[in-house]
């Protein structure tokens, strides 16, 4: 079972992620491939999928099945909500006093306040785990993430880089990560305030940090375990965990889901 | 493939126009799965999506008299329509008035539907984008090209495997690709378009049934030509083509980095082309 991160933890991940990455960048070219191999169909047990620089390679087509996009927490069902056991580790986020307060307005007022339901960009974790399919696509030196969403794209940069300079308010935040042996850890800071993190009104300020691990149970399954941090809001750092599970449809893709466009779509037909 | 001869032909017409070889000659470095190696920031000769026949770069007082000149004397020489040898987008009669409608209202609006798209903050299809965006960034992985655009963090994802189109009847704001290297040339063939962006500030449209061909006709290690060829004959006589020099952008800054832009998110632009009146449906 997944263990709660310490702060201990995350500041020794903050030291590994300035280590060199030293990749074999290049050395694996597969020069007699045919042009143009094209997608190979997704394995199905066996070996974990590796990239050509011995890295786990994520590329593939992805989605939480899970009901964290309406509510974190445990919950029961409702009108505007399936039920779902919550992916918190220990069922409860631990808001500070007023933030507990603030949550509870927010949840009364969800229709209208979650930025979901006005189509922005989703925020990070909550791109992961919102209820559309995402592609990750891997190089040497990132990975780049594309959500049927609104045309959501994320950069993870995983070239020993550093987070800019000053705090930049993003709607996704900037992403760094790097290889802790097969797993993958993300650092992830410079967040506006504006997200949730679900339907129910949990939320945070711009002080949020995220850090996310991707590691393979399987060669179709990713744990996905993010650890949130926000001394703002929060009493401590959290831990959200759940299965990301890979699309095996044949020539499965994203569409879109431009949700910020249906209520004009009728005036250009 | 006949298509594909025709087109070259075509294409081999507009070279006089532009003095770019169509077939390239460069011999690109070879990605692990055997494409050719063109990953990076590129722009092309004039951005800007105003007009597809009277391009121009900016929005200046001196952008704007030099297009004024342009229009006045009817001269299509920057034109991006290469082919017909007119240089303008051939519309049957109903779809010429239909573009001219849209330009006037798009600059004297009074409905909803008089707003170009384009200020709501919609993807804006194959063409619009990459002309628009400030920057466009080519990734390839294996079995893949994706085209990642900062505005309105706009994507295309390319698949290189064969497989088939998806289903006519779904339509996406960026319609659907596949793709295939022919040498160093990138062809995409694009369909499933929903045609709910414009072409251009000036009204040019085309209706769901597009079809568009695409070449990304790479010349050099910093430079490609792009060729979109467009057939609809719900809406035009006959196809036509776009051709457009594109080069490489940020080469001296290895470190550059892609950030996307948000658009829609708290985008008020179309609240204030009503100018507060909440009055008006937009």
């Amino acid at each position: 079972m997944t263990s709660h991160l310490s702060a201990a933890t995350i500041a020794a991940k903050f030291r590994a992620a300035s280590r060199p990455l030293g990749l074999a960048l290049g050395l694996f070219m597969a020069l007699s491939a045919p042009p143009v191999a094209g997608a190979a169909p997704a394995e199905t047990g066996g070996a974990l999928p590796r990239a050509a620089n011995g890295k786990p390679d994520f590329s593939g087509l992805w989605q939480a099945l899970s009901t964290a996009d309406w509510d974190l927490e445990p919950h029961h069902a409702r009108k505007d909500a399936p039920p779902g056991l919550g992916v918190v580790v220990g069922g409860e986020i631990p808001y500070q006093t007023w933030a507990a307060e603030k949550r509870k307005e927010n949840y009364e007022k969800r229709e209208t306040l979650d930025p979901r339901n006005k189509c922005y960009l989703p925020g990070i974790p909550r791109a992961t785990y919102s209820p559309y399919p995402f592609q990750i696509f891997q190089g040497d030196t990132h990975l780049t993430l594309l959500y049927e969403y609104a045309h959501t794209a994320r950069t993870i940069y995983t070239n020993d880089t550093k987070h800019p300079s000053g705090h930049i308010d993003w709607w996704l935040g900037d992403s760094r990560g790097h290889w802790e042996g097969d797993k993958l850890v993300v650092d992830v800071v410079d967040f506006n305030d504006q997200t949730w993190f679900d339907h129910s009104g949990n939320f945070h300020s711009d002080a949020l940090h995220v850090i996310e691990n991707y590691s393979f149970i399987d060669p179709d399954h990713i744990r996905y375990e993010v650890t949130i941090e926000d001394p703002k809001v929060f009493t401590r750092p959290w831990t959200i965990d759940l299965v990301l599970y890979r699309h095996l449809e044949k020539n499965f893709q994203l569409l879109e889901y431009e949700c910020y466009t249906f209520d004009y779509e009728r005036f250009y037909p | 493939m006949s298509e594909h001869r025709i087109f070259a032909l075509v294409a081999g017409v507009s070279l006089a126009l532009s003095g770019a070889a169509f077939a390239s000659e460069w011999t690109p470095k070879r990605l692990p799965d055997g494409q050719p190696d063109v990953q990076g920031f590129y722009r092309p000769e004039i951005a800007g999506t105003y007009s597809l026949v009277r391009p121009r770069r900016g929005v200046g007082i001196r952008d704007q008299e030099e297009y004024d000149k342009r229009k006045a004397s009817n001269d299509l020489s920057k034109s991006r329509v290469v082919d017909p040898p007119d240089r303008l987008v051939p519309y049957q009669p109903w779809a010429r008035d239909k573009q001219q409608a849209l330009e006037a209202s798009a600059l004297n609006w009074t409905q909803p539907e008089h707003i170009d798209p384009q200020a709501r903050c919609v993807p804006g299809g194959v063409t619009r984008t990459i002309f628009w965006t400030q920057d466009f960034e080519i990734r390839q992985y294996p079995g893949y090209v994706v085209f990642l655009d900062d505005q309105n963090h706009t994507s295309r994802t390319i698949p290189l495997d064969g497989r088939p189109h998806i289903p006519e009847k779904i339509k996406l704001w960026m319609a659907d690709s596949r793709g295939h290297w022919e040498g160093a040339t990138l062809v995409v063939d694009v369909t499933n378009d929903n045609a709910k962006h414009r072409l251009s500030n000036e009204g040019d449209f085309s209706s769901d049934k597009v079809h568009i061909v695409e070449k990304y006709i790479f010349t050099g290690p910093n430079s490609f030509r792009l060729e979109q060829r467009y057939e609809d004959p719900s809406v035009y006589t006959k196809p036509w083509t776009i051709a457009s020099e594109f080069t490489r952008a940020h080469a001296k800054e290895p470190s550059y980095e892609l950030w996307f832009n948000e658009c829609q998110e708290g985008e008020r632009d179309v609240e204030n082309l009503y100018h507060g009146d909440k009055t008006k449906p937009y």
